[in-house]
């Protein structure tokens, strides 16, 4: 008997540590590759990254309308996909929480959120791009509002339902039509969930090469419309990153800490956010 | 027209338990049957609440009191697999009846729920919060109906320098004070209340025990509680309810001391609870 | 003077006007809300037909046999997806080989083993892993990972496992370091944090009387974690599991820049391969044929399907779980 309990302390004890070597094994990678792109992408970092244009091969430059390329498409793509997933998961949580209609758009919903993104850029290239006879910043904008869309539908599903069915009652216990509780009282009530939402959703899309590939494409001067192709950070650091050329490997490096540091930065925006204003009564 | 009661307990064969012929009756309800889905929660009510005066509703957990005042507002609409039958007469019109605008009947009964909840707004906003759908007021004017609101609900001295804060900051006691006071704004005719101190401390329920007496000079309360000595102290009027069926309803003087059906005696002698 | 609002039933008044118009506003937000909520349906519906329209030609042309050629020829005009197919199924089955004991680790570390303090910044360094674009990961892979793969481990596998029996051709190769190995093993530490999360939420979930009476009877961790946590989550974390599958079958980015884009069939891990994303993002804004650009839709919309079917199998192991807590609490 004292062979068989010591044989299970020895497997709890094989188990521990190997748990433990794969949280250690997790962070190793983690460390190594924040490291290599802290490490590379700093001393690339110069004023010129932020004031001079993307340079063809043998010149010197900068990013500048990659970050402003990509400041418009993400900002246009939040623009197109917050209403519209604000609206989708008010509908989800007000009006079919439990209905099969419901149940099947939160199904197509969750499979649309972790669909690969270079079948949106597909999608939007056919839809658009094929149309239009030419690559856009606008189809660029729109294929990643597909995947803003389905964040910020869920977010605000699981946000609106979060809120007690009390706090319905007492505001339509007053008269006021359901709109209006939804507009003035719910929402109200989970603004800090859905902007939290939204922060994820352009994290996500700050970093997405895939869909931009054929929808925006890239331009190396400033494009004068949204229907111009337009430079965007990815898909920058993407070309320049496969090109023999050094020094477009140091901007690719630069641009590529700038995107980390970014999304880095609103994780910990989101964080803070629902951890200060998440009360909600 | 005075319809004689019509209601008998099922299972006891106890005298006239409703007081539905009364003229004074500001709402009533008649032939009234409640159902989640396929459960039969409210049987046969008939009962009619006393013009400005205070009628309390009392019995064990699960007898249907809650589930009979909420449909005096209509509150179960929004619940799909809910449904009521029968009549409640306000002033004589039938505000169940499809036609009777649910939001209208809203404006006229008010309800205060059990736990206080405060909208994500100031304490100002909370209270205007209707006022602003139904009415155009100055700026002068809505200050005038907030403070009256305020006043009326016992909040007014506590909050008066800072009613722009938020409401969420309030204390429990007070907030529900401003849910009375949020209620009480568009001036409603009839004021339900549903187990409201039973998330308060002592000294916020007798201040809102002592308001209740104070509201009914100018509403009709109907309230529900499951603390059969609140019933005693605030309400002129009681009835007991058991498993969905009203079964006694009097002055609560009477109820209380002399109880005609022994389900009420057993109940209020602690019999069950 | 405050308008009194009650007025008789009888009278056509202001009331009614704004009691009709309130009626009309509720009707037509709640008609603007389904609309965008059915937008989501139809969205992922016209995606699927989109790219089975733009891959219409190549379907036609090729029949079933595009999934099964090893046809690459832009000059001949030829194509099939069993090149791009197979290296997607091999790097995505390295990176689950990699990812789904490593993230069951990390789970159990963070549920039973870690100490309090410790379980929330721990956490919350594996989320990061899930935060980092995609990008970084190729970036990082080509050049950093790939040359460490083609100086150290690349011959130290040729050297020790490519002349033995059977597995042996997995292992041979020149050591160049871009190949399907090191493309799994980046795509196998992407999804890791994706794994991980699914499967300490689920863990979390399982009620802690279950497994204080587990415990109250004598049992160590690991004994309660496999008897009485696994069948509880059971298929949540199977679901769990073909949400990272679907994430490394449809990855590009990362895969991309370390897997080679070499449309050949090998059967050494070493040797550089193709995968469906990356072949459409590497040759799809230099496809110079009608029949090129459908052929690269068609792998698209194939890869599409798949990734579909993995993650529907995903959801409904997971809503299983949902569903069953839902009807607890």
């Amino acid at each position: 008997m004292i062979s068989m309990w010591m044989r299970r302390q020895l497997t709890d004890y094989i188990a521990k540590t190997l748990g433990t070597a794969a949280t250690l094994f997790g962070l190793f990678w983690l460390t190594w590759i924040l490291w290599t792109t802290v490490s590379k992408g700093l001393p690339a970092l110069k004023w010129e990254l932020f004031t001079q244009m993307t340079p063809p091969p043998g010149a010197d430059g900068g990013l500048l309308n990659a970050f402003a390329g990509s400041i418009v498409m993400s900002g246009l793509a939040v623009l197109i996909g917050t209403p519209l997933g604000i609206a989708a998961g008010t509908y989800l949580s007000e009006y079919a929480r439990h209905t099969k209609l419901g149940a099947t758009i939160r199904f197509v919903n969750d499979i649309l959120l972790s669909a690969p993104s270079i079948v949106i850029g597909l999608f939007v290239y056919e839809l658009m791009v094929r149309q239009m006879g030419h690559f856009s910043a606008l189809a660029g904008a729109v294929a990643l509002s597909f995947i803003v869309l389905p964040v910020v539908v869920r977010t605000t599903d699981e946000m609106l339902q979060l809120i007690p069915s009390t706090m319905r009652e007492a505001a339509l216990a007053l008269g006021v039509p359901q709109w209006k509780v939804v507009r003035q009282v719910l929402y109200r009530a989970s603004m800090s969930g859905i902007v939290t939402g939204v922060l994820l959703a352009l994290a996500r899309i700050s970093g997405e090469t895939a869909p931009l590939l054929f929808t925006a494409l890239n331009n190396q001067y400033w494009a004068n419309s949204l229907l111009d192709p337009m430079a965007n950070v990815p898909v920058v650091i993407f070309q320049y990153a496969m090109s023999p050329y050094e020094f477009w490997h140091a901007l690719a490096w630069a641009g590529a800490f700038v995107v980390t540091m970014f999304v880095l930065m609103l994780g910990l925006l989101s964080r803070w956010l629902l951890l200060n204003k998440g009360k909600i009564s | 027209m005075n319809d004689v009661a019509t209601f008998r307990p099922v299972d006891i064969g106890a005298d006239a338990n409703s007081n539905a012929d009364e003229p004074d009756a500001k709402i009533t309800a008649r032939n009234l049957n409640f159902y989640y889905g396929s459960s039969h929660a409210v049987k046969n009510v008939n009962l009619a609440v006393h013009n400005k005066r205070v009628t309390a509703l009392i019995g064990p957990s699960g007898c249907g009191k809650s589930t009979l005042l909420r449909i005096f507002n209509r509150m179960y609409a929004i619940y799909p697999k809910q449904r009521a039958e029968g009549e409640v007469l306000l002033d004589g019109a039938n505000v169940l009846d499809g036609h009777y605008s649910v939001n209208r009947l809203r404006t006229k009964v008010g309800m205060v729920f059990q736990k206080p909840v405060p909208f994500p707004m100031s304490i100002y906003d909370n209270v205007a919060y209707a006022i602003r759908h139904y009415e155009k007021l100055s700026r002068a004017d809505m200050d005038a109906r907030v403070e009256e609101s305020l006043r009326n609900a016992a909040l007014w001295d506590e909050v008066k320098n800072k009613f722009n804060q938020s409401a969420l900051g309030l204390s429990g006691g007070q907030q529900q004070r401003l849910c009375i006071a949020r209620a009480i704004a568009l001036k409603p005719e009839v004021l339900l209340l549903d187990e409201p101190t039973s998330a308060l401390d002592p000294i916020s329920t007798a201040k809102v025990e002592q308001l209740i007496s104070e509201l009914k000079t100018q509403y009709t309360v109907l309230i529900v509680t499951h603390n059969m000595q609140q019933a005693a102290r605030v309400s002129d009027s009681t009835g007991f309810m058991f498993m969905g069926e009203l079964i006694e309803f009097g002055p609560t003087e009477e109820m209380f001391t002399h109880p005609k059906n022994q389900k009420t005696t057993d109940y209020i002698t602690g019999r069950f609870g | 003077m405050a308008q009194s609002p009650t007025l008789p039933l009888s009278a056509a008044s202001p009331q009614d006007h704004r009691e009709a118009r309130d009626h009309l506003h509720d009707r037509l937000f709640r008609y603007l809300v389904m609309g965008c909520a059915l937008f989501v349906l139809v969205a992922l519906l016209a995606a699927a037909l989109s790219m089975l329209w733009g891959g219409r030609e190549a379907f036609s042309t090729f029949g079933a046999q595009f999934l099964w050629s090893a046809d690459w020829d832009a000059v001949q005009r030829k194509f099939g997806a069993l090149v791009p197919i197979y290296g997607t199924l091999v790097t995505a089955l390295i990176a689950m080989i990699i990812a789904v004991p490593v993230s069951f680790g990390i789970a159990l570390f963070l549920t039973e083993i870690a100490p309090a303090w410790l379980r929330t910044p721990v956490a919350a360094a594996i989320e990061l892993l899930a935060g980092i674009p995609s990008i970084i990961y190729g970036m990082w892979g080509l050049f950093v990972f790939v040359p460490f793969m083609s100086e150290h481990v690349d011959p130290w596998l040729d050297e020790h496992f490519g002349p033995l029996a059977i597995i042996g051709p997995l292992f041979q190769g020149a050591p160049i370091g871009l190949g399907m190995l090191t493309a799994g093993i980046v795509l196998g530490i992407m999804v890791i944090p994706f794994i991980s999360s699914v499967t300490r939420e689920v863990f979390m979930t399982v009620p802690v009387h279950l497994k204080e009476s587990a415990y109250a009877v004598g049992n160590t961790t690991w004994e309660v974690v496999w008897d009485v946590v696994l069948p509880y989550t059971r298929s949540a974390v199977i679901g769990g599991i073909f949400l990272g599958l679907g994430r490394a079958l449809g990855e590009t980015m990362a895969v991309t820049f370390v897997l080679g884009n070499a449309h050949r069939l090998s059967a050494s891990l070493l040797e550089p391969g193709n995968s469906i994303a990356a072949t459409i993002a590497n040759e799809f804004t230099e496809a110079d044929s009608p029949i090129y650009l459908s052929s690269l839709i068609a792998l698209g919309f194939l890869l599409f399907i798949v990734t579909f079917i993995v993650l529907a199998i995903a959801r409904l192991m997971l809503s299983q779980l949902a569903r069953r807590e839902g009807a607890t609490t």
